[in-house]
Order: C-alpha cells, then structure tokens, then sequence
C-alpha cells in the first residue's frame, strides 16, 4: 500500500523520462553550449542567446513553466553582478560606452555575454533536470549503472542534510538572538554573527557524526549482501525518442559549428 | 533462561584517556529478561551499552581488558554488521538516528532490512505491522526530519524493531521526551518484553524501570556496585547514600516505615505502596 506512494507518478511524458535519459540530455546540452560557445558574430558569443531560449521551452514542455520564473529570479542578480564587473573591469582600446568616469569596453562585453550566457545555460538545463528528477530516483538509477552503495548514499545524504543544515543554522541564529548576539543590520554586523552561528553548527554536526555512523552500523549499512530497493523506477517509454532527437540536434550543432571552421 | 552477554572482569578505557571508563566488571545478562541500568552521569552506562554491543573496542578503540561474550563468542571476534542482526540499538539523541537519505517515515523504518536485502513483500508486511505496533502508521507518509523528538523517537525505535533483533539495547531513549513521549515509549518497549526480547536499558526515570524491568544495574565511578532483581535493589534505601535515584514509592515507603507503619516490604511501584496502604487500612489503620 505505502510502497506505491513512494514512487511520485509524473503525467508529463518529458518530466517521466527516465533519470539517466535526462542526464544524457544534460550531457548534450552541454556539448553544444560548449561548441556554440565558440562560435563569434564580431567577436560575441550570440548563439548562445537563442540557446539559452530552449531552457523556457524545455521547462514549458515538461509542464513546470511556472518554475523558470523562480529559477530566473534567483539566479538574475548573480549574472547581473558577473555581468557589470565584466564590462567595467575588463579594458580595450575600443570603448563602446561612456558613462562619466565608467566605461564600457567592447572586450569587456564580449566577455560578459560569453560568461553569463554560459552559466544561464548550464544553470538552466541542470536546474530542469532537478526539478523533473527526485535527488533518490536519480542516485538509484545511478546506482543501477553501477555507482557503490557507499557513493549513491553520501550523494543522497549531501543533498537532504543541505535542508537540515539551513534549519539548524536557523535554530542556532535564533538561539544566538537570544543570548543578545546582533544578527541583522549592515555586513560587518552580519560578519560578526556569522561566526557564532557557524562554530556550534560545524562542531555539533562533526559531533554527531560518531552517533551517525554507529546508527548505520546497527542498521547493516556495512552488511556484505546485496541491497532491496523499495523505490521502482520505470521507463515512459520515449526514452529512445529523446536520446535521439538530442542526439540530432547535438550532431547538428557540432556538424555547423566544424563547418563553420572548414568554410 | 539462556545467557545471551556475559562480561568476565572487564575493565575499558578510551584512547587519550588516563581512566579506565569501565573497571573490573562482570556479570550476566540472561536471555528474555528486562535489565535497567542506573546510575550518575558520568559513571559509565553508555560505555556499558557500547561493550555491549561491540561498538567498543571495535569503533571507539582503547584497551579492553577482560572478555565481553555474545553467546559464548567474544565481541572482538564478530565481523563488520554480523552483529546487527543481533542486537538492535537505539541512541539517546533521535535526530542522529534518522538515516538522512529517506523522504518518508516508512522509507526510514524500512532502510534497514533493505540493507540486509529482504524481499520487498516482506519488508513492506513487517514494516506496516511495526508502525503499526509503534504507532506511527499516522505519519507513515512525511518526512522523518519533520518530526517532534517523541515520534522521532518512536520511528527510531520502529527502525530497530524491525529488524527483529533478540536483545535490545536502549540508551537514554526517553531523555528528551515529554512524560506523553516517555510513556508511548515504554509502552513500546514493553511490547518488547513481552515478545521475550532481552532489553538493556539505560535509564534515569527509576519510577518507570520500577514497573518495566525485571533486573537492575547500579553503576557508580565506573564500576557495577550493584546488580539483582528490581525490587531487592529498588528498595534497598542504602543506596540513596550513593547518590543512586530510587523509586519515589521506595523514599516514601521508608519515610512511613520510619514514622512506625508496619511495612514489611518497601514498596518501589504505586501499586505496590496502594496495596500496602489498603491492607493498613483494612486493620484499622493500628500498627
């Protein structure tokens, strides 16, 4: 009864791919930021632009459009910043811009766009593949690829002690509140209250570690057998469609990008 | 009734330390029994729980003198998980028991016997008969780190069950608990009794190993000053003088028997002290 819960059932066929034919798609996603990287129109890295309009399309046909908006907001003020010192730091002898004593320089440009298309794409598509993919269901398919136990579980438990980290650094922050530590105002006064917070974090949590492991001792963690998994991960069935059409597009790419070189 | 663990004149001292945490002891733990162990902070019943098990000097090194015996066999002598089976094991503390890698209660009582590679049918039958024994059925669905400490408790004792061990070795379960967490806990832990489980349990409410244990273990500086059946050691009122908690039921009883209430035996349960008080009464309240 319970064990058919464990399995989140997905309508969307692209959202139902199977993990490791979402990592392949990654995979070649990637190989073609990579060769459209170094394809320049006056020396700017421009097709990585109209690539980067695939990640709102691949996350509109997996049904989770609503999840961009997220993923753009959080990651907008990150590419901004690398963007504006890329343009102001980086120096030419052609200045395109002049604002009283800033200047942007064409170099300085061309390396921004490059820089921040790159990580919109790569953020972008790993993102998509995290938000169609249970962290479990991608560690058990990794696992039936042949990853060890061992490996399959620091993986899975970096990801969930990320959450019961940031819970506990919010109790002990809290805790430090309490004891009249100042915590919020300008940022050498959120430096200050870093330092409370961090030492009881890492120390408590390098302390129970010992208890931890013990715990997956008694629990057979160590036990030489093979292992039951309860989570059952199954094929939609466009599994082939998806590596193919990928595969397509990703030869395409790369059969232009050398093309270009030859011509 | 079987001996299960057997300790021969052991004696254990951590590694960097100069004092040995357990000295010169020994005794016998028989199969089916309820053993409580009591004593101060500091006197060495954890480390009692971790020889016990095989966790020292397996895990946490330092010298062992003496023998530790798991059915005959010394714990030195067992290989990585072959106890595990054996033994089940809960820690004081419930949050590091919660394996970190499940999303749901279920998914976390079940990661044991997938480790050992049950058939899925199978862990799936046991683990809603424990759940539903620990009463966590409720909650079988949510995540584990979501819990309040008494149901994370409670999901770590199911965890252990589970497995089916013969002996159970409990630290401290009930030590951040609420008196509801502490009791839902026991009762638990009862149930174990009564399936004939042996159980070792490390605990500082002498009131409820009163009316749960079978045996007692009193640990003082690291060394065993006392051990037999609950009501022989419960009530011997001496050992208030060693700063060892007795029962409330006990002081009071005492207290009375001082005042010249004709108490033959010093009651240690409130069943125990309302019979004795009934049968006063029942003679006219004369001593």
């Amino acid at each position: 009864m319970f064990r058919e819960k464990l399995s989140a059932v997905k309508e969307n066929p692209i959202a139902a791919l199977y993990p490791t034919t979402k990592g392949w798609i990654v995979i070649l996603y990637c190989i073609c930021v990579t060769a459209l990287s170094t394809v320049k129109v006056n020396g700017y890295a421009l097709y990585l632009i109209p690539l980067f309009l695939m990640i709102p399309v691949l996350f509109a046909v997996s049904g989770i459009w609503e999840k961009f908006f997220g993923f753009f907001k959080s990651i907008f003020i990150f590419v901004a910043f690398i963007f504006i010192v890329q343009t102001l730091l980086i120096r030419s002898d052609a200045v395109l811009f002049r604002f009283g004593f800033l200047s942007i320089y064409e170099d300085g440009l061309q390396h921004a766009i490059f820089l921040c298309f790159i990580i919109l794409n790569i953020a972008g598509i790993l993102l998509w593949l995290f938000q169609t993919t249970e962290t479990k269901e991608m560690t058990y398919a990794l696992e039936k690829m042949g990853m060890s136990y061992k490996a399959s579980f620091v993986f899975l438990s970096t990801f969930q002690m990320i959450e019961v980290l940031g819970k506990s650094s919010k109790t002990i922050m809290n805790a430090q509140r309490a004891r009249g530590i100042e915590t919020e105002g300008n940022i050498i006064v959120r430096c200050k209250a870093f330092f409370p917070m961090i030492v009881p974090l890492v120390v408590s949590s390098i302390m129970n570690t010992e208890e931890r492991v013990l715990t997956l001792e008694c629990r057979g963690f160590d036990t030489k057998c093979p292992k039951t998994r309860l989570l059952e991960l199954k094929k939609s069935g466009n599994e082939a469609k998806a590596i193919v059409i990928s595969v397509i597009v990703t030869a395409a790419v790369l059969i232009g990008r050398i093309l270009l070189w030859v011509l | 009734m079987g001996t299960v663990v057997e300790f021969k004149n052991v004696t254990y001292t951590y590694p960097l330390s100069e004092k040995p945490a357990i000295k010169n002891m020994s005794f016998k733990i028989e199969e089916g029994k309820f053993y409580g162990v009591i004593g101060e902070n500091g006197s060495g019943k954890t480390t009692l729980c971790s020889l016990v098990r095989g966790f020292a000097p397996d895990f946490y090194k330092g010298t062992l003198e003496g023998e530790v015996l798991v059915d005959g066999k010394p714990t030195t002598e067992y290989g990585p998980g072959e106890l595990a089976l054996k033994f089940g094991y809960v820690f004081q503390n419930p949050f590091n028991q919660i394996s970190g890698v499940k999303d749901t209660v279920f998914e976390e009582v079940a990661f044991g016997l997938e480790n050992f590679g049950f058939d899925p049918d199978e862990i799936e039958q046991r683990v809603t008969d424990v759940m539903e024994l620990t009463d966590i059925t409720a909650i079988a669905l949510k995540n584990p780190f979501e819990l309040s400490g008494g149901q994370q408790q409670r999901v770590a004792l199911a965890s252990t069950i589970v497995l089916k061990p013969d002996i159970l070795v409990i630290d401290e379960p009930t030590s951040q608990l609420d008196p509801e967490g502490t009791e839902s806990v026991f009762k638990i832990i009862s149930e174990m009794k009564n399936e004939h489980k042996t159980i070792l349990l490390v605990e500082h409410k002498v009131d409820l190993l009163a009316e749960y244990a079978d045996e007692i273990l009193v640990l003082k500086d690291s060394e065993l000053i006392k051990a037999g059946p609950k009501q022989e050691i419960l009530s011997d009122i001496s050992l208030l003088k060693k700063n060892v908690q007795l029962p409330q039921m006990s002081i009071l009883g005492n207290e009375l028997r001082k005042l010249g209430l004709p108490i033959k035996n010093i009651p240690i349960t409130e069943d125990q002290a309302v019979d004795i008080v009934k049968s006063h009464l029942a003679k006219g309240g004369k001593s």
